[in-house]
Parts: structure tokens; C-alpha cells; sequence
């Protein structure tokens, strides 16, 4: 009765699954060659829905792939280059036992070697692809550049990393894409630009390794690997796009050149034009020499209503974006030998200014300290005996700051010895009504163009206060007036309800002042009301729902304020003391 | 017979004769006894006549043209002797190295293992007779022809078609391997110039000499959504402002209380229970349980049991009779009237009750609604989380935190918290990207043996 037995395990779930060991199996590969092969190739491991029903009613914890995805590696090239390589250990781990040295030297001059160009297509088959994913590249290869000759990788892919992200700083330079920098206590996060797409990386501060014992060296240079080839493929595609020769070449004045050939005798083993390069003071050469650029302007069209303010905000961003490329434009920065030379030079050169630095720091110094010209002096210690009275003498965290505003923030906060304002992080974006500390209102004012007015902060306490709560007092301005009307119209309904006459008298009319500003104002104020009476019982629901939050949140923002006027205070006090 | 040891006779008395082999000696043949068999037919002749003497006589004669080129009794003494002069050979030996360090022409003259090894037999080798005559020759000249044909038409064969492939295969795989991946001197060029998505992309084919292979739909979307840079919180600037510190340190703060509370937790399950603990009471007992009987209790539990044993036991059911089926069908079919007819009713009633029934589907479907979207959300939020990929689950990395004290003022004095390098392995853990592992242990596989040296002694 009734066709075959139904057997468990043989359909659904658990034919789409494979288990990593069977997996290797399949493949004919040890454990390390299947995981690099899967990090290669993007095959990553895959949490079943039903586990129990895909491990053959077993619950054991394992590790799945999808079988088609293990049918799929099977095809590829490179795992023939995994047995080859494999064979090649074999034998040479036999020469060296045998002593055998002239054997030892002919299989390591046929070792086997591998390509991932055609993985890295595979992979990324348009070059916008590529360009989204390579945040991790970026923060690897930059990891990697900075680590130690100490045998934990190859030397050689130190060194291909270090050229790759030299590389890519120069062409972030070039084409001025460089939009934020935080410096945290893990490292420094950078974002740019390139082509439409936000890149983020990670660089770690130099000198900064303890290499921890619980991450798998080999994993990690196997991603290398993989990003390397892929940065370096990126790197050609963005240079050609920027009309620049590759590998990059740079353009060297007379001036420069003996502070070149003077490092280079004492980095003897580096190739000339990749010092030249690391040093970021350079510009690059292009193929064909145009200096000017033609700048895009954005088309205009006829545009009506909202398109118009959306047209107006557009503009108005790409000009603040023009402006803040053109950041340190004309300014001469001079970099003293205490500050981090390279992450300082990358920054300053992304918008446009001057730099350079002592001789014996690193090569590729442009200009000397006793350069008459040079309007900054970075310095980051207390006190400094020589200085020169046309410039700044400033500490790093200005330059930092000055990028994240998008303006040259006053100098006097940063000067030599100062309590620097805090740093804060580009990356927070805050809503309306979210809490903003005062750092970045301050920031936030100097941007519209207006004048902070805490200039004589320590010398008047009282006075700030009163400036405060003036400030506070500002913003309930107009609910007080409607206060006051409301107050004389409840007046006259008592009156009128008593039933005594109203007091009539004609007096002299007063010319009321016309504040247009504030009569468009009302207007607006009164359109939303009516707007909101206007509203359908639901719609009436969630936009209460809606405001109800938004009060809440203002609420949380003002109590961290007053939170912070708290600590301010309090501080302040302290410093009384002390100073008494 | 006769006329074979005639023959051999006749060799033997010639003067010059050596044989090669000494078995054959005369004495042998007298030895045997001969048979007698008739000899008058022509059968018998070939069968008895015993020819082995003269077979191995011409065997020998051609053995030595062979090997010697000739009959050795007709060589030349010089040709078969020398003299040996033993020391002046030596002399001549070692003056001939200064010679041919002299002469330049010793290269061409012959090693004397060639000579030694060199055939000077007098016997012409064998006719190939293949080489006059062909098999098939009829057949191969049709297929030359037919092949002729062929080539004429610009047809290849199968088998050449097939080698001039795997020749030019040869040549890309060649090309393809030329240095290692990570030089650092290696060239890029332009890779996304040509965008072709047949299999037999060219290009491709050039790098690897294999087809292409699609790639499944499932692999070009990401594991997790998570960014690949995760910034750390405001807090976490190198100087911080107040408040978003603060914020920071709550949150690692957090991270420790939910730390502590687990372990404590674990250690309370752990701990030993006061109760299970021995006191003094209950150790006597345990060493006094047996000795002391408790008679009662023996006594009356057993009982209990047997009771209810026989009481399930006795529960026999007795047959119905006629009248009491009679009775239960029609109280049955009774019953069922009655519920169709309520039934019936109650539906009759719902049509009254349309409208109520109507806000309660309603009720009912936004539930599911609303149900379906929390999944959906709840879906949504899991992608972002790390998967159980394995034997291990994921572990949070500890938060990067700086105490107030801890801040530096300047750049300078600045000392970076945490490692890069494990941050980015954990991100890609928790990207999904890969599994998360533990090291692995080192366990030792052969025992340890202590074994007293001789240069030390330890006193006992």
C-alpha cells in the first residue's frame, strides 16, 4: 500500500547542508587549506533554521555550509595550487632532513606560487563593488603595514602592505576625499569619499603592538592576502581615474631632492620613489600634465516648491564641501618632532596645506624651521624655548578639530600649555532634540559665522551666569508675551462677567513696531495649529505619540545639561580653590 | 649418427680447436647404452638419430663469432695475449694524466669501458623485414588518402585537435605562474576594463586555463549587516568630553555587573548545601543505619501496598444486559438531537450577532498583523547579530575603556588601549565571516619519564 517508505534525512533541510569536516573531505583539503580556501572564495559558514534536522536528528554543535556552495569550491583553480604547495613542503621538509642543500635550493626556486586576480574578479564583478567593501581592506592593510619584522608574517606582504596603503593615502591626498578624523584610544578612524562612497578605516598609532595571543595569525594573513591584491587592483582603477601614473612617481623640486638623496643614504635597502612616497609631501605625477582641474558645477534646472529648497541645501552643501577642501589652503605647517608625523602630513596635505618637518625626523622635508613663512607650528609639550613671533605655535589636536568643523577654528584654545577642549567624535550625528554638548554649539555657532562670547570666562563668573540664563530665557521669550495677553484678556471677561461697565476711554494710540520676522513667524506658528486641528482622529493620535517623544527626549537632553552645568560648576569651584 | 661424430671428431682433431665448453667430453657418449630402434623409415631417423653433439659444436662456433668476432683458433697470439709488464704499465698510467692535461685532444679519444663494451661480432644484424614489407598496406594507403581528403577540406583530426588544445593550455598555465602573491613589487592593471559575464570569459580563462564557474546567487550577500568599521562610542576619544565618558564607562560598567552577576550565580550553584552537609547527628546515624531496627515502619508499608494491589485486582466489569444498550442508544440519539438543534439555534442567533463578529475577526486579524511585524522586526535584529557557528558562541570583546585617570592630557603622552589586531578578528567573528575558535590546547601525547642523570644525583 502506498509507494516507498518516506526516509528521514534524505530531503529538505538536510541535503542543503554539509558539515565542515565532510566538506574538507569532499574537497580532498587539510583543515587550514579548507578555511583559507573559504576565506579566499568568500564561502562562509552558514547557521542552519532547524538544526536538529539538518545534523540528522543530532544536536550537537557543528559547523555548516551550504553543499552547493562546497560543489562551487570545487571547481576551483586554486585548490590545485593548495595540493601542489602541500607537495612542495613535503619534499623540502625531506631535503632539509637528508641535507640535502642543493635540493633544498632548486624546489625553493620552483616553489609554487598562486594568483587571486581572478578570485578578486569573481568576486567583485564591477569596480563599485569592490570599492564598497574595501573598509576592511583598508584597516588590514594598515595593520599589517605597522607590525613588526618579527616573524609573526611574512615580510614580504609587510612590505606590499605598507606600498598599498602609501598608495592609497597618496591618492586620498590628490583627490582631497579625506572627510573625518577621530582619534580614540583604540586608534585613528578616518572616513573618505571615493566616488560616492563613504570609506571608513581604522590606523592604529604607531609602536602600539602587543600581539595578542588569542587571534588565529593564520586567518588573518590569509584575509591579507586576499585584501592585498584586491587594495592594489582598487588602487590602479582610482589613479587612472585620476589621470595619475601607477605605480605613483612624484614630482621632486631642486629643494627637496638633496633632503631626499640624504635619507635615502640612510634607508639604503627602500627604493627611491617609495620613500619619496611615504613621505606625503610630494605631489603626484599625472599622465598628462593638466594642473587645472575643470571644477563640476552642479546643473541648474527650472525647479519648483520643495525642489527648490532641496536645490538650495544641495548647493549650499557642496559649496561648505568645496570650502572645507580648500581647509589649509596658503597655510605653511611645520611639524615638530614629538607629534605623529605621518597621520599629521596626511591631513594637512588632504586640504591643501604646506608641510614639512626636521631632516632627522623623516625624509622628505620641504621646508626648515627657520622658514620665515611658515604661519603653524604644530608642538606637543608643555613649554618651548625658541619661538618665532609670526607663528602659531599650536598643539595637534587643533588640526584634528579644525578638520572635523570644517573651519579654522580659533587658535587660542590650542596654544602651547592650554587645556585643550575635548575631542569629540565626528561620527555622532545628533537628531533634533538630542543632547549636544556645549563644545560642539561652540563649533556649531563659529560655523554660522557668530562669535562666541565666552571670552572673558574666568574673569567673570557672575556675568557668564547671567549671559546663561539670559540665553535660556531667549527661548521662552514668546511664550511669556502670550502669557501676558492672555493675562489682560482673562482681566477684562472678570469684568465683563461682574457685570460692571467697561471702562471706556479712548487713548493715544501707540505705533506698534512691525517685526515682519516675527509676524511670519506667528503666521507659521498659527497654519500649524490650525493644521493640527485639522487633523483626523488617528493622525491626531500618532502625531501626539510623535511629539510625546520628542518632549521626552528634549526633557533627557536638558537634564544631561544640567548634569554637565553641574560638573562645570563644580570644577570651577575647585579651581577657585586652588587658585585662593 | 654416424656421420655427426664424424663431424665432431674431425673438429676436435683439428690443431687450433678450443671448445668453450668442457662438458662435452667423448668419454660421456660410450658411457650410455644405445637404443635400438629401426631404421628404415625416415620418421625414425629424425626421432633417434641424436644430434646434440654436432647442434652444440655450431652453437659454439657461432658463440665465439659473437662474442670474439671470429674463430678463436684462427686469431692471431697478439691478438688473444699480451704481456704483462707490470711496472712499467704503472708508470705509463700516471705519465698519461700529465699528457692529457697537456693535449687537448684526449676528449676524443674513446673510454675504454666503450672499447670493452664495443660488438666486434662479424655477423650482420638481421633484416628487419617489416622495413621491405608493410601489413595492411592497402588499408593504411586508403586511410592517408581518406586523411589527405581531409586536410584538403580544412577538417583537423579528433587526436590533433585534441593536442592543440592541451597545447595552448600549456602556455597560459605557464604565464600564469610567474611570481609570488605577495610581492611587494608585483604590477596591477586595469582588471574591471572589460566587463564580459560569459563563462568563457577570456581573460579569465588566461589567468587560470579554466572555464568560469557560476557562482551561486546565496554567496554575493553579506552574512551579517553590520559595517565592517564599527567607531567606537564618543567616549572612547583620546579626551573625551564629560558626559559622553561617562556614558561609556556606564556601559562597560553594565557589561561588568552582568559579568559578576553570572558568576555568582555559577557559584552559588556550585556551593555546597548546608543541609548536605554531615553533622554530628546525622553521622551517627549513617553509622549506626542496620543495627537498629525499625520495626513499624517494616510492618505497615508493606501492607498499604498489598491493599491496593488487590483492590485493582478485584474490579471485574459485569455484562450489560439488553434493556440497559437499548437504553444508553437512545439517550445517545437523544443527545444528539439536542445538540443540532442548539446548534442550529445559536447559528440562527449569529445572524444577529453580525456585527460583533465582524470587530472580533477584525480584532483577531490585527493581532496577526501586528504579531507577523514584531517577527518581522525581530528577524530584522537578528541579522545583525552573530550567528552560533560552531562548537563556541561568540564573545564580546572587552569595551575599550579609559578611567578618568587614565586619560592622557596630549597626544603625546597618549597610550593607545586594546589591540587593533584582535579588534578586527573579532569583527570578522562577529560578521559571521568566520567561526569563532579557541586555541588549541597543548596536550601531551607520550608520558613523561623522570629518569635520575648521572651527573646529577638528587639526595635522598
Amino acid at each position: 500500500m502506498g509507494g516507498l517508505q518516506k526516509k528521514k534525512f534524505e530531503r529538505g533541510a538536510a541535503t542543503n547542508y554539509i558539515t565542515r569536516n565532510s566538506a574538507r573531505k569532499k574537497l580532498q583539503l587539510s583543515l587550514p587549506d579548507f578555511r583559507r580556501l573559504c576565506i579566499l572564495k568568500g564561502v562562509y559558514p552558514h547557521e542552519p533554521k532547524h538544526k536538529k534536522k539538518v545534523n540528522k536528528g543530532s544536536t550537537a554543535p557543528r559547523t555548516f555550509y551550504l553543499l552547493k556552495d562546497i560543489r562551487f569550491l570545487l571547481h576551483e583553480p586554486v585548490v590545485h595550487k593548495f595540493r601542489e604547495y602541500k607537495i612542495f613542503v613535503r619534499k623540502l621538509k625531506r631535503a632539509y632532513g637528508k641535507t640535502e642543500w642543493s635540493a633544498v635550493e632548486r624546489l625553493k626556486e620552483n616553489k609554487p606560487t598562486y594568483k587571486l586576480d581572478h578570485i578578486v574578479k569573481e568576486r567583485y564583478p564591477t569596480f563599485i563593488d569592490a570599492l564598497r567593501d574595501i573598509d576592511d581592506a583598508l584597516c588590514m592593510c594598515f595593520l599589517f603595514s605597522t607590525f613588526a619584522r618579527t616573524g609573526k608574517c611574512h615580510v614580504q606582504t609587510i612590505q606590499l602592505c605598507r606600498r598599498l596603503t602609501v598608495e592609497w593615502m597618496n591618492y586620498v591626498i590628490t583627490s582631497r576625499a579625506l572627510r573625518k578624523v577621530f582619534l580614540s584610544i583604540k586608534g585613528i578612524y578616518y572616513q573618505a569619499e571615493v566616488m560616492g562612497q563613504l570609506i571608513t578605516w581604522l590606523v592604529p598609532y604607531q609602536f602600539s603592538h602587543d600581539h595578542p595571543t588569542d587571534v588565529d595569525y593564520r586567518v588573518m594573513a590569509t584575509f591579507t592576502e586576499l585584501y592585498t591584491t584586491l587594495l592594489g587592483f582598487i588602487n590602479f582603477k582610482l589613479y587612472h581615474s585620476l589621470n595619475l601614473v601607477y605605480p605613483p612617481k612624484v614630482h621632486v623640486t631642486m629643494e627637496t631632492l638633496s633632503s631626499f638623496l640624504h635619507g635615502c643614504k640612510l634607508f639604503n635597502k627602500l627604493s627611491i620613489t617609495g620613500v619619496k612616497l611615504s613621505a606625503l609631501s610630494g605631489s603626484l605625477a599625472r599622465v598628462v600634465s593638466t594642473e587645472e582641474e575643470e571644477e563640476a558645477k552642479l546643473d541648474q534646472f527650472p525647479a519648483e516648491g520643495e525642489d527648490v529648497e532641496k536645490m538650495e541645501a544641495r548647493e549650499k552643501e557642496q559649496k561648505q564641501l568645496e570650502a572645507q577642501k580648500k581647509l589649509f589652503d596658503g597655510l605653511k605647517i611645520f611639524l615638530n618632532r614629538e607629534v605623529p608625523r605621518e597621520s599629521l602630513a596626511f591631513i594637512i596635505r588632504c586640504f591643501g596645506g604646506q608641510v614639512s618637518w626636521d631632516k632627522s625626523v623623516s625624509i622628505g622635508s620641504t621646508f626648515d624651521v627657520t622658514d620665515e613663512t611658515i604661519t603653524h607650528q604644530i608642538v606637543d609639550r608643555p613649554n618651548f624655548d625658541k619661538q618665532y613671533i609670526n607663528r602659531y605655535y599650536v598643539q595637534p589636536q587643533w588640526v584634528y578639530d579644525c578638520v572635523n568643523a570644517k573651519i579654522l577654528l580659533p587658535v587660542e584654545d590650542y596654544f602651547l600649555g592650554v587645556t585643550l577642549p575635548p575631542h569629540l567624535s565626528p561620527f555622532v550625528e545628533e537628531k533634533e532634540g538630542d543632547y549636544v554638548p556645549p563644545e560642539k554649539l561652540r563649533i556649531m555657532a563659529l560655523q554660522r559665522g557668530e562669535k562666541p562670547a565666552q571670552e572673558q570666562e574666568e574673569e567673570d563668573d557672575e556675568e557668564e551666569e547671567e549671559d546663561e540664563e539670559e540665553e535660556e530665557g531667549g527661548d521662552d521669550e514668546v511664550d511669556e508675551e502670550e502669557k501676558a495677553e492672555e493675562k489682560n484678556l482673562k482681566k477684562m471677561e472678570e469684568q465683563k462677567s461682574q457685570g460692571k461697565s467697561l471702562q471706556v476711554k479712548v487713548t493715544p494710540g501707540k505705533v506698534r513696531a512691525e517685526n515682519p520676522a516675527r509676524l511670519e513667524q506667528e503666521e507659521k506658528a498659527e497654519e500649524k495649529r490650525l493644521a493640527i486641528m485639522m487633523m483626523k482622529k488617528k493622525e491626531k493620535y500618532l502625531y501626539d505619540k510623535i511629539m510625546f517623544g520628542k518632549k521626552r527626549k528634549v526633557r533627557e537632553a536638558n537634564k544631561l545639561a544640567a548634569k554637565r552645568k553641574a560638573h562645570d560648576d563644580a570644577e570651577k569651584t575647585k579651581k577657585k580653590k586652588a587658585r585662593k | 649418427m654416424a656421420s655427426s661424430r664424424r663431424l665432431r671428431r674431425m673438429a676436435a682433431s683439428q690443431p687450433g680447436f678450443l671448445t668453450l665448453k668442457p662438458s662435452s667430453d667423448p668419454t660421456d657418449l660410450v658411457g650410455g647404452r644405445r637404443k635400438r630402434v629401426n631404421k628404415n623409415k625416415k620418421k625414425n631417423w629424425n626421432k633417434f638419430s641424436d644430434i646434440t653433439d654436432v647442434e652444440e659444436f655450431l652453437e659454439d662456433v657461432r658463440h665465439q663469432e659473437r662474442t670474439t668476432g671470429g674463430l678463436l683458433s684462427e686469431k692471431s697470439d697478439d691478438g688473444l695475449f699480451f704481456v704483462d709488464l707490470g711496472q712499467a704499465d704503472k708508470a705509463e698510467q700516471k705519465a698519461e694524466p700529465d699528457e692529457g692535461k697537456k693535449r687537448k685532444g684526449k676528449s676524443t679519444r674513446p673510454l675504454r669501458i666503450d672499447l670493452i663494451l664495443q660488438g666486434d661480432s662479424c655477423i650482420p644484424p638481421p633484416k628487419d623485414v617489416l622495413a621491405y614489407q608493410k601489413p595492411n598496406a592497402k588499408k593504411l594507403r586508403r586511410i592517408a588518402q581518406k586523411a589527405e581528403q581531409l586536410a584538403a577540406k580544412g577538417v583537423v583530426p579528433r587526436a590533433q585537435k585534441k593536442l592543440l588544445n592541451r597545447r595552448l593550455a600549456d602556455r597560459t598555465v605557464k604565464k600564469a605562474v610567474t611570481e609570488a602573491n605577495n610581492n611587494p613589487n608585483r604590477d596591477y592593471y586595469d582588471m574591471w576594463a572589460q566587463e564580459s559575464k560569459s563563462p568563457a570569459d577570456p581573460w579569465y580563462v588566461l589567468q587560470t586555463g579554466k572555464e568560469q564557474v557560476k557562482r551561486p546567487e546565496k554567496l554575493n550577500q553579506k552574512p551579517s549587516a553590520l559595517p565592517a568599521v564599527e567607531v567606537i562610542a564618543p567616549g572612547g576619544s583620546y579626551n573625551p568630553d564629560f558626559l559622553s565618558h561617562q556614558a561609556l564607562l556606564q556601559e562597560a560598567h553594565e557589561v561588568e555587573v552582568k559579568k559578576k552577576k553570572q558568576e555568582d550565580k555559577l557559584e552559588k550553584q556550585l556551593a555546597v548545601n548546608r543541609e548536605d552537609k554531615a553533622t554530628a547527628e546525622t553521622a551517627l546515624r549513617e553509622e549506626v543505619e542496620g543495627l537498629i531496627e525499625d520495626e513499624e515502619d517494616e510492618e505497615t508499608s508493606p501492607n498499604k501496598e498489598d491493599e491496593e494491589a488487590s483492590g485493582a485486582a478485584i474490579t471485574v466489569t459485569e455484562k450489560k444486559t439488553e434493556r440497559q444498550r437499548k437504553k444508553e442508544k437512545a439517550e445517545k440519539r437523544k443527545e444528539q438531537q439536542q445538540l443540532s438543534v442548539k446548534r442550529q439555534t445559536v447559528q440562527q442567533q449569529q445572524l444577529f450577532q453580525l456585527r460583533s463578529i465582524k470587530a472580533a475577526i477584525k480584532q483577531q486579524e490585527q493581532q496577526t498583523k501586528k504579531r507577523w511585524s514584531k517577527r518581522k522586526e525581530k528577524q530584522e535584529a537578528q541579522k545583525a547579530q552573530p550567528r552560533r557557528l560552531g562548537k563556541l558562541k561568540f564573545q564580546a570583546p572587552d569595551l575599550e575603556v579609559q578611567l578618568r585617570d587614565e586619560l592622557a592630557g596630549s597626544l603625546r603622552q597618549l597610550k593607545p588601549e586594546g589591540s587593533i589586531l584582535k579588534d578586527r578578528f573579532k569583527s570578522l567573528q562577529k560578521r559571521n565571516l568566520i567561526e569563532p575558535r579557541e586555541r588549541a590546547k597543548f596536550r601531551r601525547k607520550l608520558k613523561v619519564k623522570y629518569v635520575e642523570k648521572r651527573a646529577f644525583k638528587e639526595i635522598t
